[in-house]
């Protein structure tokens, strides 16, 4: 039974960890209505400032803790400047997707600099340890606990009662209101992303020490842990925060106790579901914020598409459709491959986060199903190649639409929260549902391409079958945004109680929504399996689904000739840059950096 | 005789002179020209660091084998492609390679899912796929291209359970293992291998690769109540799960697999190392010639760099590719043929490796028993911790 005040202690140790990330990204939610998903990335800026300081420079703590916190905030003043504010105008999910490319751009800084070993960053309080239940504490645990509270506690002080603060949390409740008054919003914007930076850097620094190491690929999951404890805790509450950090530390702590460690992150992204589908704005959201305007429509531009002449389509298709004739190489090939099924991914997400205006950040998930319905389908049960990819389809259709209509009463950026928490989901349970999935040895030996009995295994037959495959999806979809239902798709995302006030049937029709994108998601991830003969619980991960989102906006939301564009410029654009060799996420990073900054509608526009 | 007009002179010796520039360009690239080996590995992304090592292995291979002559006097170079390990790139790649008529055969990827998702473009491409970290048990079965020099687990795994097992006597273990293909594998491999000698597996928890907090897995272990921890993991997670395990007040004998085997072990994990014993395929201290040209080798070309077991394979693997373009030549079936023929080449972690032509890959890793005596790997003498 003893073990049981660990567990808790664990919990509420991991917590305090969390809750350093967690507070920094709450405030920027809360002024910006941001996702800042660089602030894992300033996270990491830290702790490599942090381990110059004490490794090269030997500065007592406190002395490390200043230098990273004004360093961090610095850098933190830099992407305000730089990266957010010249979108101050443009789209919501301008800033979003800026975040996303900044944070690549530092990863990459960091990673270039210091190589991507790993390092040790040496505690650099004493190694003296409490006994505590069957554990024990030490002085850095408490460092960090205390860190997390008094921030939390220094920042409720300055939100409430000084005058910054106040013009913080108006510019937070209505900006435009905020600004009428004379608040200067871009001194507060500035203010915000400096504490916020501030924080994530000592954050960095303290969570390096405390596991005494350190490395350039850290980010990515902090964000991911940051953002669900900021979700649950109620997005943009300050103290919600540090609760919803506690609180899942706790989760993940008592899920290992019953159940096993490879369980663990199943638990931390089951709470978020369950938090949101029970309270859609977090566990402490504040009654009185008055919600984004228009309601669904947040990350939509308004523009006007670019239209494509008819004649235009028929030629490039005609010109894709005969390449194999010319003398293209096979590597030419195989990256268009890559596009057309990526391209396919894109349409599925552009039908739900463009056209419905539900913002997926899971969409890897359909693939994953779509993937291992098509292999289990062929190799267990004989079933035909090209009858289990229809059943992959089919699979994604119904079981990823199943999983994501919790999400349907959710709105805005919770949408996309999610849809990210439920492609963890699926991600863990294909790891853990051993006696179908086949566990982490993954599934080998999948038969190759075949249509009535002929082995598509050429580059050339596998490229005109995805090609046609894809050209099929997005002429279904194209007629269908014409259509009566295209059009009522469009009234959900623009303003959805007009439109449920017009008896438009929420639920129903972004059932219908996801059940269509997620047969073309299934489509492309069964294709995939056949193609790669092996998969497993990594082949389709988070990555995937943010680079299928930024085709989406690269393209222009909604837009289908845009989908398949921006999939062949993001397939393109990392191939091209390939000879850069160590430089090319970074050039990848600036370039999406300057796509936001001047075409935030994206290439084509939004339909 | 007067049949010959000057319109058929002139194009025969034109046929001549294209004939002679031909065979002067085929003569500099035998003389010049380096042969061309493809490496597909991640250089950025989250497993960057290990392309990082794998370069540093791969380039002082190919220092030694320059300054030895060469490939009968033709250079040997490597392209490295960057894939992230992703299987998307690692396809792409595979084309590209294919379609390269300079590259002789392939190295890498470094993951499972990108390493055996161009496998079958390799072997349609009829270029050996030569996998020198792709210890996944299907790796090899992908086709006659594929060759590994990755160490079975199958070998490693009984010989990490008889020390721990037979040598330190523990007789109640817990094991915590990364949960991937790797981890997996290995992990099964040992607890067979664990029972056979008369141990009992107290518990097995897997972790993800990103895990960083262990401490609540570590109280579970603790509930077991094991008299030894197994670590199943690379040297950053091994480091700090011996560093929670000290934390929570664990005290048991921890016994770790040789991919851990790396001074970044000993810098990340400190003080928690200590005593720490680790079944390595290799170590400094191998009087073994080889061995230690190695160790010299990289600490002279890195500034004192210690080199760890993930440089090691690159450097053994870019020796094994050389052995094999030396019989093979430049031709791509010849080099799969001479993937038989090759013997004994001396390596770090085999000694003389011999591949075994119905698995494809090399038997007999070697084994050291190590264990951490005060912060530094040494040979275990025998007595308990």
């Amino acid at each position: 039974m003893s073990s049981w005040l660990d567990y808790t202690i664990n919990g509420l140790i991991v917590g305090n960890v969390y809750a350093l990330v967690a507070v920094g990204l709450a405030l920027i939610f809360g002024v910006s209505r941001l996702i800042n998903f660089a602030q894992g990335s300033i996270y990491l800026v830290g702790a490599y400032i942090g381990w110059v300081a004490v490794v090269q420079l030997h500065t007592p703590l406190p002395l490390t803790i200043i230098v990273v916190a004004v360093a961090a905030a610095i850098v933190g003043l830099i992407i305000e400047r730089f990266g957010l504010r010249p979108l101050q105008n443009s789209v919501r999910i301008a800033p979003l997707l800026a975040t996303i490319g900044i944070s690549f751009v530092l990863d990459q800084l960091v990673m270039l600099t210091f190589s991507p070993n790993p390092r040790a960053l040496p505690s650099q309080l004493p190694d003296v340890r409490f006994q505590v239940g069957g554990g024990t504490i030490g002085p850095l645990d408490l460092l960090i606990a205390g860190v997390g509270l008094t921030s939390a506690l220094l920042l409720f002080v300055f939100l409430r009662y000084t005058k910054l603060g106040w013009a913080v949390r108006a510019t937070a409740q209505d900006r435009d209101a905020a600004m009428q008054m004379g608040v200067d919003v871009n001194r507060v914007n500035q203010a915000v992303f400096g504490i916020a930076a501030a924080l994530g850097g000592v954050s960095g620094l303290l969570v390096g020490m405390y596991y005494n190491q350190i490395d350039t690929a850290m980010s990515l999951q902090a964000t991911l842990k940051g953002v669900v404890a900021e979700v649950v805790g109620g997005a943009g509450n300050v103290p919600g925060a540090v609760i919803g950090s506690l609180l899942l530390g706790l989760v993940e702590s008592y899920g290992v106790a019953v159940f096993g460690t490879s369980y663990r992150n199943l638990f931390a992204f089951l709470l978020l579901v369950v938090v949101l589908v029970l309270r859609p704005n977090g566990l402490f959201a504040s009654a009185r914020q008055a919600p984004p305007e228009p309601l669904t429509g947040t990350f939509i531009a308004p523009s006007r598409p670019v239209r494509i002449p008819r004649w235009a389509l028929l030629v490039a298709a005609g010109i894709f459709a005969i390449l194999p004739f010319f003398p293209v190489s096979f590597y030419v090939l195989q990256t268009l491959i890559n596009a057309w099924l990526l391209g396919m991914l894109a349409l599925s997400l552009t039908l739900v986060a463009g056209t419905v205006g539900q913002v997926s950040l899971g969409h890897a998930a359909l693939l994953a199903i779509g993937a291992y319905t098509s292999a289990l389908l062929s190799l267990t049960l004989n079933v035909p190649v090209g009858l289990a990819i229809i059943g992959g389809g089919l699979m994604s259709a119904a079981l990823g639409t199943l999983l994501i209509s919790p999400s349907f009463r959710l709105r805005g950026h919770y949408v996309s929260i999610a849809t990210l928490a439920i492609g963890e989901i699926v991600s863990l349970v294909i790891l853990n549902w051993e006696s179908v999935t086949r566990g982490p040895i993954g599934i080998s030996g999948i038969p190759p391409l075949s249509l009535f009995g002929y082995d598509l295994i050429s580059p050339n037959s596998i490229y005109w079958f995805s090609f046609a495959v894809m050209v099929v999806l997005a002429l279904l979809q194209g007629r269908l945004l014409t259509s009566h239902l295209g059009r009522s798709f469009r009234a959900i995302r623009d303003d959805d109680i007009a439109a449920r006030a017009y008896g438009v049937s929420l639920n129903r029709y972004k059932s219908l929504a996801f059940i269509f994108g997620g047969f073309a998601a299934g489509v492309s991830g069964g294709i995939a399996a056949h193609l790669y003969s092996y998969i497993n619980h990594e082949t389709f991960n988070t990555q995937q689904s943010i680079l299928a989102l930024t085709v989406v906006i690269l393209g222009g939301l909604g837009n289908v000739v845009g989908a398949i564009v921006g999939a062949v410029a993001l397939v393109g654009l990392p191939e091209v840059f390939r000879i850069a060799a160590e430089y090319r996420i970074l050039i990848y990073g600036i370039v999406l950096l300057l796509l936001v900054r001047f075409r935030p509608q994206g290439l084509l526009g939004t339909m | 005789m007067s049949n010959i007009d000057r319109r058929s002179l002139v194009k025969g010796s034109l046929a001549a002179m294209m004939a002679g520039a031909a065979i002067s360009r085929a003569a500099f690239a035998q003389s010049s020209e380096p042969i061309l080996l493809g490496v597909s590995g991640p250089l950025t992304g989250p497993n960057a660091q290990y392309g990082t090592q794998w370069k540093q292995g791969f380039d002082l291979a190919l220092d030694e084998i320059q300054a030895a002559g060469g490939i009968n006097g033709r250079k040997l170079a490597y392209q490295f492609e960057d894939s992230q390990s992703d299987p998307r790139q690692s396809v792409a790649i595979a084309q590209k390679f294919v379609s390269d008529p300079r590259i002789v055969m392939e190295l890498g990827d470094f993951s499972s899912p990108a390493s055996m998702a161009a496998s079958p473009i390799y072997q349609r491409g009829g270029l050996v796929q030569f996998g020198f970290t792709n210890s996944h048990p299907d790796f090899t079965k992908g086709g006659d291209f594929m060759w590994s020099t990755s160490v079975s687990q199958a070998d490693e795994q009984p010989l990490l359970a008889s020390y721990a097992v037979r040598r330190l006597g523990l007789k109640k273990l817990a094991v915590l293992h990364l949960n991937t293909d790797w981890g997996r594998t290995s992990r099964d491999y040992f607890v067979n291998a664990a029972k056979e000698y008369g141990a009992e597996i107290a518990i097995t928890e897997g972790y993800i690769a990103e895990e960083r907090d262990f401490r609540s897995t570590l109280v579970r272990v603790r509930d077991a109540n094991p008299d030894g921890l197994i670590l199943i993991s690379y040297y950053s997670d091994g480091a700090l799960i011996a560093r929670q395990a000290r934390q929570v007040g664990l005290k048991q004998v921890i016994c770790a697999a040789s991919s851990v085997y790396s001074p970044k072990f000993l810098e990340l994990g400190g003080d928690a190392v200590e005593d720490v014993h680790v079944g390595t395929r290799y170590f400094p201290e191998d009087p073994r010639p080889e061995v230690q040209k190695f160790i010299a080798g990289f600490k002279k070309k890195y500034n004192g760099l210690e080199p760890d077991a993930f440089n090691a394979y690159a450097y053994d693997a870019m020796n094994m590719a050389a052995a094999v373009v030396r019989i093979g030549g430049a031709d791509r079936k010849a080099i799969r043929d001479a993937f038989t023929k090759v013997k004994d080449v001396p390596s770090v972690i085999f000694g003389a490796a011999t591949f075994d032509v119905a698995t494809r890959r090399v038997k007999g890793a070697m084994n050291a028993e190590l264990v951490v005596r005060k912060g530094q790997f040494a040979l275990w003498d025998g007595k308990p911790t």
